[in-house]
């Protein structure tokens, strides 16, 4: 009766659980990386402070130009690299997390596969 | 549906979570994990296939381990209405198939919400145990009443404090339980709300908080010059704890922040209210909101960081006003460049005033408030609000105004029961539920310079020192607010020796003056109310008005009474009314304690808990009788900086020789309360005082002239008196009868009474007694007999 009732959980609300913890795991990282808010301001000026025009001549116009040009340059290179950095991250673990669930159901079979293997003499 | 059903799944599920929660077990079902794979590996690469064994091992035990952290030890609840289904797992992890409630109540204390209430609220087994019922079918009314409670206070599930609780209010006498603990059964249902919040808040700062992640930041300023010389709020913010708005005022007052500063116009906040009203409660979770990922606020707002700017930090840093105001100019470009910086100005009334401690930038900030380009927050006190609005209207004209007002009641509980876990933390105690309803009595009527929620935290933190075995109790309160706050608040009746001091003040009064036995009753009950805590304490200890002739004992009451309940003749605040005869007196005598130490206001601020004796009153304007009029009736009188001071735990004495000659002359004609009524009357007509005046006192107390038996009784007290001088050198004086009719004759006058005799006394009893010892007539452990003679040749000397 309990080993019935452990079973049944397992696969019910055990799974569920489980499918919820690797969930919230997922959206932890999504958020660490904040992939949407790096796209939308892809090519906005990165963490520059003097890009405030300071005068009205065409020399000071110019460099704060110039001066937000090479911000943005910068803020894109690093805004892609941690993209990219992201989606490597993200996709290995939403990998990790199917892998995690396909397991999760199997485990209870497990001991019969490992018998099976030590009766068929299988070794590495 | 409140039958306890031992077998049910659920049971068996958290009585197993209740075995096998041990960290052995859990140290065991680890190394079970982590070794086998090693031999089995190792197996395997010898070509042994037996090697796979070994994993099975190590699935079973990774299964176990799950199903005891994710099954066994947070069972959910059931899904029907049956009390198995919906007790908390630890309750029925610990009960047994039949129990009853007297068996089970020791039990509670396994449960965190049981011995949350047995430290907090004193609900202690013993307590339990001895209120339970020893049959099993007495459980069904604990059950419903359990129910009941949860019902009420929204709980989802049956935990052992709300068993404890139900345990209690089973009992039929209950209240009467209760009410010896100083609680109520509403108490205990907030003990449980109290438990399940601080659960819920364990329970959310195990969860990730969402912040924006690394690139947050990406797309704003640096803000260098900022770091250094503000506080960054957002930073700084709990990582874990989240700050809890138990106000609807706060909510409102933060929704009106976020439309503010997500809108068009000026983008400023001006945080209105008395200090300790959550100010910066309000600018810290606005901070916090800010960066919640998962906050409804407009995207314009998103991530935006709150840095508080000290004034003393930029007096600090810099060396004079032009130096400061290049500072100030180069952290407001700073953060508007960096365009996710909100300045927070705390007591920002600094930043307009030049006064030490303070820097006046109004005219560099005026144009940025006009302006509203940045976004700014203020924070500042009513009084200084007005002050400034009344020196720089276009500054607080351009300023988006937000009152914040101070808690009630309930209100400053919720906070006091949030702040807790920092303050045990912070000072290694734990604080009774007791204690945190004294904070709040004691703080609102004591604490006078911060407002509520403020106040009762500002007590908790002095409470702290007063523990008793880690313990913070509603005795430690008023240990430290007797401490801090110079008041007597427990000690009147905690001792037999107090007690009986009480009971017998009348005799002890009369130790040091003779006679006057209505006044000394009257003042004498009044003191046994206050320390019975039956008094009205909106109102002074007492208020009487002594009446009568000079030298009859008015002033030496006031005097015994500070003697033997206050704390000793230092606790009397005596103002001659005769300095105050014009008008214009009434700002001296309430003068704020700054400006003159020694005004009523002033010295009652320093020394509440004494005797206020205002002599010859009816030498007073009518226009300070009149001030007088709120601090007789409600124990209140405002300084002329219209700071409160209470009168509250002092009692207030005016003596006065109005009326004098009618006491003399019909004091001994008839009934005395007759005969205080045609006084009072006779007061009113001759405009000595007007009615209501005399109305506001507890008591009129006539003062009759002294009889020759009482100056031979004050003869003795005087002489007793100089005894006591003598003391130290062991040497004694006695009169014989004689000699004090001698000196009664000489020293009693009747305008004077009796005042005139303890010249009389000193000059010739301890003339006497320095000549003789000058001639070494006596030595220590002698008694000098004086005669009638040496009296009259003393006196013939004068």
């Amino acid at each position: 009766m309990l080993a019935q009732g452990l079973i049944s959980w397992w696969y019910v609300d055990g799974y569920k659980l489980f499918v919820n913890k690797l969930w919230t795991k997922l959206g932890d990282t999504i958020d660490l990386f904040s992939i949407g808010s790096l796209i939308k301001t892809l090519f906005a000026p990165y963490r520059q402070i003097a890009a405030n025009e300071t005068g009205t001549s065409i020399d000071d116009k110019l460099l704060a130009f110039v001066d937000r040009l090479v911000s943005r340059l910068v803020g894109s290179v690093a805004r892609i690299g941690i993209i990219l950095a992201g989606i490597v991250v993200i996709l290995i673990q939403f990998l990790g997390s199917i892998l995690s669930l396909v397991i999760w159901p199997l485990i209870p079979f497990s001991p019969i596969l490992f018998i099976v293997l030590a009766v068929m003499g299988v070794t590495l | 549906m409140n039958e306890f059903k031992y077998n049910s799944t659920r049971a068996k599920y958290a009585r197993l979570g209740h075995l096998l929660n041990s960290p052995v077990i859990f140290a065991l079902l680890w190394l079970l994990i982590l070794v086998p794979p090693i031999f089995g590996i190792l197996l395997l690469i010898q070509k042994n296939s037996l090697g796979w064994l070994f994993f099975i091992v190590t699935v079973f035990a990774l299964m176990t381990l799950v199903i005891i952290k994710l099954l066994f030890l947070r069972v959910p609840l059931g899904k029907t209405d049956d009390i198995t289904d919906i007790l908390s797992s630890n309750v029925i992890s610990i009960m047994n198939k039949d129990p009853t409630p007297k068996e089970f109540a020791p039990k509670l204390m396994e449960t965190r919400s049981g011995r949350f209430l047995a430290l907090r609220f004193g609900l202690v087994p013993r307590l339990l145990a001895g209120v339970a019922s020893d049959l099993p079918d007495d459980m069904t009314p604990v059950f419903e009443n359990a129910r009941k409670i949860a019902k009420e206070i929204n709980a989802p599930q049956i935990s052992g404090g709300i068993l404890a609780v139900a345990i209690i209010i089973t009992h039929p006498n209950h209240e009467e339980i209760l009410a010896r603990m100083r609680l109520s059964v509403s108490d205990l249902k907030e003990g449980i709300i109290w438990y399940n919040y601080l659960h819920g808040l364990v329970k959310d700062s195990k969860k990730k908080r969402r912040d924006g992640g690394i690139a947050r930041d990406f797309t704003f300023g640096f803000t260098p010059l900022l770091s250094r010389y503000g506080l960054n709020l957002s930073a700084n913010r709990s990582l874990t704890m989240k700050t809890q708005l138990f106000r609807s005022e706060h909510k409102e007052a933060i929704a009106q922040m976020t439309e503010i500063f997500s809108n068009a116009g000026r983008q400023n906040v001006a945080l209105i209210g008395p200090d300790g009203c959550g100010r910066s409660t309000v600018v810290n979770a606005f901070a916090e909101q800010l960066l919640d990922a998962n906050s409804k606020i407009p995207n314009n707002l998103k991530y935006r960081q709150i840095i508080k700017l000290d004034a003393a930090a930029l007096i600090g840093g810099t060396s004079g006003q032009g130096d400061i105001e290049r500072l100030v100019s180069s952290l407001l470009n700073e953060a508007y460049s960096a365009k996710n910086i909100i300045l927070y100005l705390n007591n920002a009334h600094l930043f307009f005033e030049t006064s030490v401690g303070s820097v006046d930038i109004s005219n560099m900030l005026t144009p940025v408030l006009e302006a509203g380009n940045l976004r700014m927050i203020l924070s500042l006190d009513e009084q200084r609000f007005l002050e400034i609005s009344s020196r720089k209207p276009n500054l607080t004209n351009a300023l988006n105004k937000i009152m914040i007002n101070p808690s009630n009641e309930s209100e400053t509980m919720k906070v006091m029961e949030d702040q807790i876990p920092g303050l045990e933390w912070k000072y290694h105690v734990t604080y009774t539920y007791w204690a945190l309803k004294e904070a709040y009595r004691l703080g609102d009527r004591y604490i006078k310079d911060v407002e509520m929620p403020g106040r009762a935290i500002r007590v908790l933190e002095d409470a702290a020192r007063y523990a008793k075995d880690g313990l913070v109790f509603g005795e430690s309160v008023q240990e430290a607010i007797e401490k801090t706050q110079g008041i007597k608040l427990q000690a009147a009746t905690s001792t037999e020796e107090s007690r009986d001091r009480l009971l017998n003040l009348e005799q002890l009064i009369h130790e040091r003056m003779i006679d006057q036995e209505p006044a000394v009753h009257a003042v004498s009950d009044a003191l046994r109310r206050a320390a019975a805590g039956v008094r009205n304490e909106n109102k002074p200890i007492g208020t009487y008005l002594f009446l009568g002739p000079t030298g009859v004992g008015k002033t030496e009451l006031a005097k015994a009474l500070s003697q033997v309940y206050f704390n000793g003749e230092s606790e009397i605040i005596r103002i001659d009314m005769n300095e105050y005869v014009e008008s214009s007196d009434v700002n001296r005598l309430i003068a704020e304690g700054a400006t003159d130490a020694m005004s009523l206001t002033a010295q009652v601020q320093k020394h509440p808990f004494s005797v206020v004796l205002l002599d010859e009153i009816e030498k007073a304007s009518p226009q300070v009788l009149t001030t007088l009029l709120q601090m007789l009736d409600e124990g209140i009188l405002r300084d002329t900086k219209n700071h409160e001071v209470s009168f509250r735990d002092a009692i207030v004495i005016c003596t006065s020789n109005a009326g004098a000659d009618k006491i003399r002359e019909r004091i001994d004609s008839g009934n005395y309360e007759s005969l205080k009524n045609e006084i009072t009357n006779f007061l009113i007509e001759s405009r000595e005082f007007k009615p209501e005046f005399l109305n506001r006192f507890d008591e009129i107390c006539l003062f009759k002239p002294l009889s020759k038996d009482d100056l031979m009784r004050i003869t003795d007290l005087l002489i007793k008196g100089v005894n006591k001088t003598l003391a130290p050198q062991k040497i004694e004086v006695a009169l014989e009868d004689d000699a004090k009719m001698l000196l009664i004759d000489a020293g009693y006058d009747p305008m004077l009474g009796a005042r005139p005799m303890k010249r009389v006394v000193s000059k010739t009893v301890e003339n006497i007694v320095a000549k003789a010892s000058l001639r070494s007539e006596i030595k220590s452990g002698d008694v000098l007999k004086i005669t009638a003679d040496q009296i009259k040749q003393e006196l013939g000397n004068e």
